[in-house]
């Protein structure tokens, strides 16, 4: 960036206490952007605007109408979704990731954490897989010291097509997971005084 | 998996399949452009997860439209920006929807500080100032994030913005001056 002298003499202060404020991404966001593009992962796009709404309420008014006529669309009942690479068994380093089996944007039906043993920055044969589970969050070690538990918030998760969802880890360092689960974020009880969220 | 990634050049004969042509065109502008992208959001946005999310929105975009990169038009830099500027814009109509909540640590900053007191302090101090960009108008927060977040020139920022350099100047003479205003109150 060019030009401290092109500041006046009474901003310079605020000048320089703006530059100095600078922030890393975690190391595992360009593995995992990278893997993104590999799975031909689409942006969201734009958000529709204000504008065009009512004209696509008309239309999708008419497909809900077709659909009643035609029978209900089919949609395939479980999305899988994987996300790479967070340290997620306190090893150090970014390679783990979180595959999901899911009802659409409903409940958990599988899920694992496994090692990006080969750096392709998804599930792959070869990978080692540090812990799977049901439809149901467990815990298979019993509750002691030395677990740690890791965060990240928020991802699509789920399939559901908004990136609303948690990801809880509970692992003992460094290579040992003891229990993951999802939570969608946006489905808090109004009234609740501090959010509390569903793990699934 | 189904793909429909546009991009002639990466399809030619002998050229690298779709998919790693593609990969690789993310992994070089990432590491090129994507600490600034990132520091762009994270003048705009007070959530870690959610400037990660953006920046990653940013590159996927840029991937499916590199084709439409032309380096006489511009440096690659303020085209990216461009992007993220438009995503940065969805997110604010989208956000709308949403409801964030801030747990007031920075584990991103970048700081040297010697102790986790000091680290802490100068947290307080980084939110203090961000906190003060956040009440500016949309305007003066979009100067302050392109030469500050993103680190652009005068230059650049005027391509950007499609406005003079004399008026990039000006405008963020006047919204640091108005930043200092809202610190001193």
């Amino acid at each position: 960036m060019s030009g401290e002298e092109e500041v006046p003499r009474e901003l310079s202060d605020l000048n320089r206490s703006l530059r100095g404020i600078r922030f890393e991404p975690r190391s595992s966001l360009g593995p995992e952007l990278r893997g993104r593009v590999r799975r031909g992962e689409r942006a969201k796009g734009a958000v529709t605007s204000r504008r065009v709404r009512p004209a696509l309420w008309g239309v999708a008014a008419a497909l809900v109408a077709s659909a009643a006529l035609l029978g209900t669309p089919h949609l395939p009942a479980d999305v899988r979704v994987d996300r790479c690479c967070y340290d997620l068994d306190g090893g150090g380093e970014a390679d783990d990731g979180v595959l999901v089996v899911a009802g659409r944007d409903e409940q958990v039906r599988r899920l694992s954490i496994y090692e990006d043993r080969d750096g392709s920055a998804g599930y792959s044969l070869g990978d080692l897989v540090r812990f799977e589970r049901g439809a149901e969050p467990m815990i298979d070690v019993p509750l002691g010291l030395d677990l740690e538990t890791y965060q990240f918030c928020c991802l699509d998760y789920d399939g559901g097509g908004f990136d609303d969802d948690g990801l809880l880890v509970v692992g003992r360092p460094p290579d040992r997971v003891v229990m993951a689960a999802i939570y969608e974020t946006h489905r808090t009880e109004a009234s609740a005084p501090l959010p509390r969220f569903p793990l699934r | 998996m189904s793909r429909s990634f546009h991009q002639p050049s990466l399809s030619a004969p002998g050229a690298p399949s779709p998919d790693v042509a593609a990969e690789e065109l993310c992994r070089g502008w990432y590491e090129a452009h994507g600490v600034a992208v990132y520091n762009y959001f994270r003048f705009h946005v007070p959530l870690q997860d959610v400037a990660e999310d953006l920046t990653a929105e940013t590159f996927l975009k840029l991937v499916r439209a590199a084709d439409q990169f032309d380096s006489a038009k511009g440096s690659a830099r303020v085209w990216i920006l461009t992007i993220a500027r438009n995503v940065l814009g969805d997110w604010h109509r989208r956000a709308r929807l949403r409801q964030y909540v801030s747990l007031g640590a920075m584990h991103d900053l970048v700081c040297q500080a010697p102790s986790p007191e000091e680290r802490l302090l100068r947290e307080e101090e980084v939110g203090r100032l961000l906190d003060a960009v956040a009440t500016l108008g949309a305007a003066d927060r979009e100067l302050i994030g392109l030469r500050y977040g993103s680190e652009l020139d005068t230059a650049e920022m005027a391509h950007a913005l499609g406005i003079s350099e004399g008026s990039v100047r000006t405008r963020l003479w006047r919204a640091l001056g108005r930043l200092r205003g809202v610190l001193a109150r």
